[in-house]
């Protein structure tokens, strides 16, 4: 049977099976359930979200008061009359006395506040609406303009402060070139009914704003009052994670439940004895759930209305979170294991999808995550092909090492072990190590280790990156010659784990070289491809330090792994942690020196 | 039902959790957000309201000025935030690209009493984080320049709305109504779905690794086991809401009625753990039970936040302190629901070990 046959039978009837065992007893009740969410939601939207209801308590002592407040269900009102109301006034946030508002000072009582003054705009804004002259009444509106302006990563470096320039008096001059603009039109380009019908519609909770950013509701345009005027949102993409990655990642769960399946009760025993290949299984079990995925994508994008071309950066995260459905689904011990353990990977890859993107359109660091390929392309900028690389070449590159890790382990001793969680990955990692060749196979997966360090130092620089600058600077060497370390290591751990005796002075000189070796092209290979905006920055250069001298990073990650391996070499395995921070520690020594002398 | 054995399934299932270590996964998870929790809480109280951000910034920002003469001249010179530069708009322009300025107006010469409204053009950076800041400035500058031009055009309105005089805010930073308004109620159900997910786990692995039979085949019965698993997961439920009332304490929150937030939090939980030990009963299957139960609690959640006098908005209340004697019967009518639940799972299980019994 050739591979793609395979893969296919493979496909079909993992597409048969999942739809027979969930088709029988769960449609039904899903479809009774999706009818009853309908129908939850008519009565939410009529009924309204009730979740604050009564935060605040408001006395008042004149009706007419009262009636703009009304509407407004977290405010508990009390009508009094007036000597009783400064009788009791301490019981309340607010009390309003003859049009006079007094505010408790408390944290709650100007909370109280704010939330009132808005009420009273939004009602000043309804009274003014039904003006017959309505430009006596909005006399002011707001053509809002947004001009494009990026930082690069060297900015803070030079000296350019990001905000603009405080307390100078003098106009400050344009270093570039000036282009000129036309003057904007003095006149109102919408009608006086459009005007009208849209101030009428008015805003509400804080909260209804972010229901129109996926649909975009702009028939005004970017026309408004001043009381109109919002603050533009600087997380959307929040919304986008929710609209674009959620759906995906919930799918993914079912093919890491396909592949738990097949290990509970050793159920896959049958599909591992015929001649189909580990590849082709893994494959074609796959292959349906990324098709699938795929379609979700492709429909909420149509939804949307948003380019088609966001399914470029979205395929990478499809295929990451599927590589990282099998590994936890092939390593998990039970039920309880496989979802906190993938309730915490989805945490952390929604962070390292999430928080770059926050500085979408003003820093480059942005473009590490997909999703800010997304923003940019749903904002009509679009995205060049080598941005396109540069931020999807490590979801590709860690998918595609932990599909092979997967197929590699996917034999009956690692399946259906019952062994922990740690110690099932370090039997992953030492089932990619040969035993014909073990030093080769030691530089292979030195260099494979790569991309995924990567991805722990940009989630690491994303992280240090709002923290005073000395002290990230230091964190963040620390951290990265932690990662380097602890990843330059994993493979000879993983060695004299399995085969004690393997571990002789000499094995580990030559284990040394072939892993500082295997490093090195990794991480010359990748950046070169890629990250070189990145390198040219200061942060770059703590991170990828070993790109000015050859023979020095080498020497440096030969040392790393003599340190960590002659602990483990003498005193044993339990001396694996004490010899990774010595490692770390000599590491971070040699960055800081370097670092201070291209400081001084 | 016999107590002692339901107590030995629940200390089994709880050691279960420690020694396979998952807990550790749920503590990183906390510290990793921790971590982050600074700028989450920046984050996400200016999503939640996008003004109070203003409160973050003490800087004086500059504002290019272009056009017409106006009063906004002096609304700015009000403000010790704002600098007005006077400038063409082709190099004001060029300006707040280079970042030199935070944003620019454009003024046209449209007299304050013409017919026609007056078009400010306001240019900002866009989709940046300062520009939240500034926009929130201009708003309260151009609020004045609206008033004056109202005053002005007075004589031409015919309604006049209620006045109302408020005393100075001093505006800044407000989380209060994010907090607890939306955080605390969130946390505090955090644990509760957790639990839920965490029964569905523990009793489709019994069915699927095929181990009941052997459990069975013990003096204890499916419905003492099924309870035993609920009470692990229960006990763990105001523990971690109790854990995250604790952490923002030491941030300098504090929650009012906390030992009545819980005891809603434990009833609201087991109400839900029952209702998705009863879906991993029937269903004996992870895959389909998760999904069902998600589903399920995404419909479960619309419906009682749309009701007025919800569990949530009652511990919000209780948070803040406004909350009635009216809490202790909504806690009944829950509690109530929840012994319906149990009554329900109860003789569910029952019925399964009669009808598995009688199939032997």
């Amino acid at each position: 049977m050739s591979l793609a046959s395979s893969i296919l039978t493979i496909a079909v009837w993992e597409m048969n099976r999942s739809m027979t065992t969930m088709g029988r007893n769960v449609l039904p009740l899903a479809a009774g359930l999706l009818i009853l969410l309908g129908l939850v939601t008519a009565f939410a939207a009529q009924s309204g979200v009730h979740m604050q209801d009564g935060m605040y308590s408001i006395g008042i002592n004149d009706p007419d008061v009262a009636r703009i407040v009304a509407p407004d269900s977290r405010f508990a009102v009390y009508l009094d009359d007036r000597a009783a109301l400064r009788e009791s006034r301490l019981a309340y946030d607010i009390v309003i006395l003859n049009g006079e508002v007094y505010a408790a000072d408390t944290d709650k009582g100007r909370a109280a506040l704010k939330t009132l003054e808005r009420d009273y705009e939004a009602y000043v804004s309804h009274v003014a609406a039904g003006e017959p002259d309505l430009f006596a009444a909005y006399p002011l509106w707001i053509d809002l303009q947004y001009v494009k302006s990026e930082i690069d990563f060297l900015a803070t470096q030079n000296g350019q402060q990001v905000g603009a320039p405080a307390g100078v008096r003098v106009p400050p001059t344009p270093s570039g070139p000036v282009e000129v603009v036309t003057l904007p039109p003095s006149a109102m380009p919408i009608s006086e009914d459009d005007l009208r019908k849209h101030l009428e519609a008015g805003s509400g909770h804080p909260l209804e704003r972010y229901t129109g950013i996926v649909t975009g509701d702009s028939a005004m345009g970017q026309f408004r009052t001043p009381s109109e005027l919002s603050a533009p949102l600087p997380f959307d993409a929040i919304i986008l994670v929710f609209v674009f990655i959620f759906p995906l990642y919930f799918t993914s769960q079912f093919f890491m439940m396909s592949v738990m399946n097949e290990r509970v009760g050793r159920a896959g025993e049958a599909l591992l004895s015929t001649p189909v290949r580990p590849t082709a299984i893994i494959v074609g079990k796959a292959l349906p759930y990324f098709t699938i995925m795929l379609l979700i994508a492709t429909a909420i994008t149509l939804f949307a209305g948003a380019p088609a071309t966001i399914l470029l950066p979205l395929i990478p995260v499809i295929l990451f979170f599927l590589a990282n459905a099998l590994i936890i689904g092939m390593a998990a011990r039970s039920f309880k294991e496989l979802s906190f353990v993938s309730i915490f990977f989805s945490t952390l890859a929604t962070s390292y999808l999430f928080f770059p993107t926050v500085f979408a359109n003003t820093h480059i660091i942005s473009i590490i995550s997909p999703l800010t390929l997304v923003v940019l392309d749903i904002q009509g900028d679009g995205f060049t092909v080598m941005q396109y690389v540069y931020s999807t070449v490590l979801f590709f590159a860690t998918s595609i090492i932990l599909f092979y890790a997967g197929t590699v382990n996917f034999r009956e001793e690692r399946l259906f072990s019952e062994k922990t969680l740690a110690s099932r990955l370090v039997d992953f990692i030492s089932g990619g190590i040969g035993r014909g060749h073990p030093h080769f196979s030691l530089f292979l997966l030195a260099a494979f280790t790569i991309p995924f360090v990567f991805m722990v130092q940009m989630l690491a620089l994303v992280l240090f990156f709002n923290i005073p600058m000395p002290l990230s600077l230091i964190l963040l060497t620390v951290s990265a010659a932690f990662i380097e370390e602890f990843a330059k290591s994993i493979g000879l751990y993983a060695v004299a784990r399995e085969r004690p005796g393997f571990l002789t002075a000499k094995n580990l000189l030559l284990g040394a070289v072939a892993i500082g070796l295997g490093f090195l092209a990794g991480e010359k290979l990748l950046l070169f491809a890629t990250l070189a905006q990145i390198t040219e920055s200061i942060f770059g250069s703590i991170l990828f330090l070993s790109l000015q001298v050859l023979w020095m990073p080498l020497l440096l990650h030969i040392a790393g792994v003599l340190v960590t391996g002659g602990f483990l070499l003498l005193w044993g395995r339990r001396a694996y942690g004490p010899g990774l921070v010595v490692a770390s520690a000599v590491h971070s020594l040699y960055n800081l020196h370097f670092l201070s002398g291209a400081l001084l | 039902m016999n107590a002692r054995r339901i107590a030995i399934v629940a200390k089994k299932e709880l050691f279960g959790l420690s020694s396979e270590k998952t807990i550790v996964f749920a503590i990183l998870l906390q510290v990793f957000i921790a971590m982050f929790s600074s700028f989450l809480m920046v984050g996400l109280t200016a999503m939640y309201d996008p003004e109070a951000i203003e409160g973050y910034s003490t800087v004086t920002y500059g504002v290019g000025y272009a056009g017409a003469e106006s009063p906004l001249i002096d609304e700015f010179a009000k403000r010790d935030d704002l600098v007005l530069h006077r400038m063409d708009l082709d190099a004001a322009l060029a300006a707040l690209r280079d970042r030199t300025v935070a944003a620019v107006v454009y003024i046209p010469d449209t007299p304050p009493d013409a017919k026609e409204p007056v078009m400010v053009t306001l240019y900002l950076i866009q989709n940046d984080l300062q520009s939240s800041v500034i926009n929130v400035k201009l708003k309260e500058v151009l609020q004045g320049y609206e008033k004056e031009l109202r005053e002005v055009r007075a004589d031409r309105m015919t309604t006049f709305p209620v006045g109302l005089d408020f005393p100075e805010s001093g505006g800044g930073e407000n989380f209060f109504e994010f907090v607890y308004g939306l955080l605390i109620p969130l946390l505090v159900l955090l644990p509760a779905i957790v639990s839920a997910a965490l029964i569905i786990d523990l009793i489709t692995e019994e069915y699927q690794r095929q181990t009941l039979e052997t459990l069975i085949s013990t003096p204890v019965t499916l419905a003492e086991m099924v309870w035993g698993k609920i009470a692990a997961c229960e006990v763990l439920v105001p523990v971690q809401a109790g854990v995250w009332l604790l952490l923002l304490g030491f941030n300098g929150i504090a929650v009012d009625n906390t030992a009545a937030i819980l005891l809603h939090a434990s009833v609201g939980g087991l109400s839900l753990i029952l209702i998705s030990a009863l879906v991993a009963l029937y269903y004996r299957e992870r895959t389909s039970a998760q999904f069902i139960f998600s589903t399920a609690l995404v419909v479960v959640f619309l419906l009682i936040m749309a009701v007025p006098y919800n569990p949530l908005n009652l511990m919000v209340r209780l948070a803040v302190g406004t909350a009635g004697p009216v809490h202790w019967l909504i806690l009944a009518l829950v509690a109530g629901v929840t012994v319906l639940l149990g009554w329900t799972a109860t003789t569910y299980a029952r019925r399964i070990e009669k009808i598995t019994q009688v199939a032997r």
